[in-house]
């Protein structure tokens, strides 16, 4: 079963589903009904895109009444007044929605959260107007009749009871898609940029892109749901797709829990139904959905639904919480590197530049020339230039406020520079976007630690593999055969990669239950599995005990061996000149000094700068 | 016809002021709450429209004389947005941005709901302060209502401006927007301060109420459009920055007369979303905001 095409891991509660709904149709007493299921399949259809775009890339849109309105009204303009027949209605209306989604998402996404919020609402009402007063085109207040019925080549849907068929095996069939597509490399590239954007463009996950698809595959299922609205009722009117149906999809989503794809069905099974209830006392409408969408936001953030459940679970079953028992202490972890293999000399005892000499190879696997970064008025550096070749671990040094962090934003493309080119293995990638720097062989890790706490510490790691993937966003939820071996592979790489190490035990573990140590040392790993040439390592040992420190220090420093580069950047002397090749200081953003390390420790310059020059200069702001 | 138009263009400035001093009105309380907690205030049009029925239920069923009514609304408008800061904003205080947008988002429709069932779906009105009859200035017809509602804009925000400048506790809360962790450390009390940005947000969208209500009349579903109207104001002007907001609301204003009197009035709702959208597309920081740089 699980072998076929589109068929998701999760496929035994997908096929209850189909069973109960199919139960469900001889169950039905009269059309009444069914009309109720096949609006509920089409709300489902919306609600399931807008979880996508919530759950995955963390974003709200306020505007999916608008995209409904518009596949419903393209394909009834097109098939009504062109006489074009449904196939073409249905291209129409796919192809109008996905334009105006890019259109709305590729400035929009580029900002925060709310503003997605505020412009999906915005054009929601632009719709609104203009369907009002196209009146040639869309008939106006008064709306379009005469929409041909929905059929399926010579087969007429033209029944309630058969349109029940076709609406719910539609959702099905997306539902399966959205669910595979949850559960691929794209679908965990979404999640962490949900989690962390900015960390994941340095693992290479062309975050812009894959925002865009997905608020257009987003706007594409609101589309065809309206499609299937146009010609099942046959008769639309611009007050179906006001705000107020953008609302209360996403009270939908709300009440079944943000993000969570079968909450989501639930949440508009209830109050699909809840609103045919309501319809005796239509003026309580507004105030009832305004008030579970506040009060579930405000008491259950994870959606009416999964609290429920989760007290149900509670009541029956009395566990310990999951992060009581997990991981061990990181003390236990430090020692558990030194036995994997990784034991390197001490540093008191290793004689430092003629054993880490010899591995260096000829070719810079970074070259920065001349770089200048400047904010506002502010120069962040000035003219640094310096390289860095295979297996050769370059510290970055100077007192605070040096522009240390800042060259290492600069390099990975977080921070446009003014001026100078970096270039990775002689490929030039000044000034392109961090995902493609990433791409080229740039690994990073952050000062203060970013990992994606919602991923297990193994899909930690896969996303660090992103770019060896080559599986898309069809073929993800297609889940097709090829997309399921890159899968296995990238997932037996992750593993590989955690088996030496202490993760390894804790490979299922939610990221966020490790402590400060395991967690650098996953962000380390997950940098390490994007196999870059250049590792650019930002206080890698910050907040560690001095064993830790060493432990995580020899382990990284082995990787020179194998080719890698390093940039440094590190406050604690005593690792610098222990693991360093070469030293870059820098002092107000220019390259003070560059040497061996025990040339550095005793230039003048330098410790002037770290010092102060004594009382000459002490009168100088 | 272009004769007759440029004839109207006084008329176009004074409708387009008037609506751009209640659209920066908004735009400021947008931009209060914004700068207190850092979320959007979806209710920000509601309290607008709070404002304007309170407003009216005082003067006409109660009887109590038109000035009182009007401080009686904003006084009232101060109160939901303090009860919206304590109520359900506090309780979810440590939740992620979008979730609090949200939950304004389900107060405005709550408070929508509630007003639909207290004051029906009917439009209502108040009288204009002052005489009915227009005053002519050249060949605009100036109704009193609009001086005053100019007037009182402009003395509003003249007060704010000295509140933000030279008071101490104008200070503390510009200090807890910059930094709340600094604010603290000072001992501003954060809290205290969010929830004075909330009431003084609340008054200043129930005194664009009562202030437009007379010109324009308001419904329950009305609190919306000028809502949204007040935010494109504040995107425009720059979102956050309390010059822009005022500024934007009278370019806002402005652009919507003029487009309305030269394009077409049918559209003119959608002038502000359009322009709103253009702003998003070509200047997200407005007109007078800066880029914001995001720290890892």
């Amino acid at each position: 079963m699980r072998s076929l095409p589109l068929v998701p891991k999760a496929w035994k509660p997908l096929l209850c589903l189909a069973i109960s709904l199919g139960l469900t149709a001889f169950l039905l007493p009269n059309d009444y009904f069914f009309v109720l299921f096949n609006i509920m399949a089409l709300n489902a259809l919306v609600v399931l895109g807008l979880n996508l775009l919530i759950g995955c890339a963390g974003q709200i849109s306020l505007g999916h009444g608008a995209f409904f309105g518009l596949g419903a009204y393209s394909s009834a303009i097109v098939t009504t007044q062109l006489h074009w027949p449904l196939w073409a209605g249905l291209a129409v209306a796919l192809a109008v929605t996905a334009l105006f989604g890019i259109a709305l998402a590729v400035p929009t996404l580029r900002l925060e959260g709310h503003y997605l919020v505020m412009a999906t609402l915005g054009f929601n009402i632009i719709v609104s107007i203009g369907l009002n007063q196209m009146e040639p085109l869309t008939g106006g207040p008064s709306g379009l009749a005469a929409i041909p019925g929905m059929h399926l080549g010579p087969w007429a849907l033209d029944t309630d009871r058969r349109f029940f068929f076709f609406a719910w095996s539609v959702f099905l069939a997306v539902f399966a898609g959205v669910l595979n597509l949850e559960d691929s490399r794209i679908g965990r590239a979404l999640k962490a940029i949900h989690d962390k954007e900015l960390t994941a463009r340095t693992l290479g996950v062309p975050t812009p892109r894959y925002k865009v698809q997905v608020f257009t595959l987003s706007a594409m299922l609101a589309g065809l749901a309206g499609f299937s609205y146009a010609h099942y009722m046959t008769f639309i009117s611009p007050s179906t797709f006001d705000i107020f149906y953008s609302v209360q999809v996403i009270t939908m989503v709300v009440v079944g829990g943000l993000g969570s794809l079968w909450g989501g069905l639930a949440g508009t099974v209830i109050l699909t139904s809840l609103r045919e209830l309501l319809h005796a006392m239509e003026d309580f409408q507004v105030l009832v959905y305004g008030l579970l969408l506040t009060l579930s936001l405000v008491f259950f953030p994870q959606g009416l639904l999964p609290a429920a459940l989760n007290a149900f679970w509670r009541a029956g079953h009395r566990t310990p919480s999951r992060s009581m028992s997990g991981p061990s202490s990181p003390k236990d972890d430090a020692r558990s590197i030194y036995g994997s293999g990784f034991r390197a000399l001490s540093p008191s005892t290793r004689k430092p530049d003629s054993s880490k000499a010899k591995n260096i190879g000829e070719t810079p696997v970074l070259r920065v020339a001349n770089l200048s970064v400047q904010f506002g008025g502010l120069q962040a550096l000035a003219h640094v230039s310096f390289s860095v070749h295979s297996g050769e671990i370059v510290a970055v040094i100077g007192p605070n406020g040096a522009g240390k962090t800042t060259l290492l934003n600069a390099v990975s493309g977080l921070v446009r520079f003014t001026e100078g080119h970096v270039a990775v293995r002689d490929v030039d990638v000044s000034r392109r976007p961090a995902h493609e720097v990433a791409r080229t062989g740039v690994g990073r890790t952050f000062q203060a630690v970013q990992i994606f706490e919602h991923l297990t510490v193994l899909e930690n790691l896969m996303v660090g593999m992103h770019h060896f993937g080559r599986s898309r966003f069809l073929q993800a939820m297609a889940h097709t055969l090829k997309e399921r071996r890159e899968e296995k592979e990238l997932r037996r790489r992750a593993m590989e990669l955690l088996e030496e190490t202490p993760l390894a035990a804790l490979a299922h573990e939610p990221a966020a239950t490790l402590s400060l140590f395991q967690q650098k040392l996953l962000e380390m790993l997950r940098a390490l599995a994007m196999e870059p040439a250049v590792l650019l390592l930002d206080e890698p040992v910050g907040g560690c005990s001095p064993n830790e420190s060493r432990a995580l220090m020899d382990w990284i420093a082995t990787h020179q061996r194998v080719g890698m580069g390093m940039v440094l950047v590190e406050h604690d002397m005593n690792i610098v000149m222990a693991y360093a090749t070469r030293v870059v200081v820098l002092h107000h953003g220019r390259v003070l000094a560059e040497g061996a390390p025990l040339a550095i420790q005793k230039d003048p310059r330098v410790i002037e700068a770290y010092l102060g020059r004594g009382r000459r200069g002490a009168g100088q702001p | 016809m272009d004769v007759s138009l440029f004839q109207q263009i006084p008329q176009f400035v004074v409708s387009g002021l008037t609506h751009g001093s209640i659209y920066a009105l908004i735009a400021l309380g947008f931009c209060m709450v914004q700068n207190a907690t850092g979320i959007v205030n979806f209710a920000q049009g509601d309290f607008v429209m709070l404002g304007a029925l309170m407003a009216g239920t005082l003067l006409k069923k109660l009887g109590v004389p038109m000035a009182a009514a009007l401080a009686g609304a904003v006084l009232f408008g101060a109160l939901c947005g303090l009860a919206l800061e304590r109520g359900p904003l506090r309780h979810a205080r440590h939740r992620h941005v979008l979730v609090l947008v949200m939950i304004t988002v389900g107060v405005s429709i709550s408070v929508r709901g509630a007003s639909m069932l207290v004051w029906g779906k009917n439009v209502h009105a108040l009288p204009p302060l002052g005489r009915e009859t227009p005053i002519m200035v050249g060949s605009a017809a100036i109704v009193p209502q609009v001086l005053w509602i100019i007037g009182l804009s402009l003395l509003i925000l003249g007060l704010l401006y000295a509140f933000y400048r030279h008071t101490l506790l104008g200070k503390a809360m510009r200090a807890a927007a910059d930094n709340p962790y600094g604010a603290v450390l000072m001992g501003i009390s954060v809290p205290k301060v969010t929830a004075l940005a909330f009431g003084m947000a609340g008054s200043m969208g129930a005194l664009a109420g009562t202030l437009i209500a007379p010109l324009t009349s308001m419904s329950y579903s009305g609190g919306l459009m000028l809502g949204l109207k007040g935010f494109s104001a504040a995107i425009l002007g720059g979102y956050g920055s309390a010059m822009g907001a005022v500024f934007g609301g009278y370019v806002l204003g402005l652009l919507e007369s003029f487009g309305a009197g030269f394009l077409s009035s049918a559209y003119k709702d959608a002038f502000a979303f359009i322009i709103l959208l253009a702003v998003l597309f070509v200047r997200p920081a407005g007109l007078f905001g800066s880029e914001r740089v995001r720290r890892l």
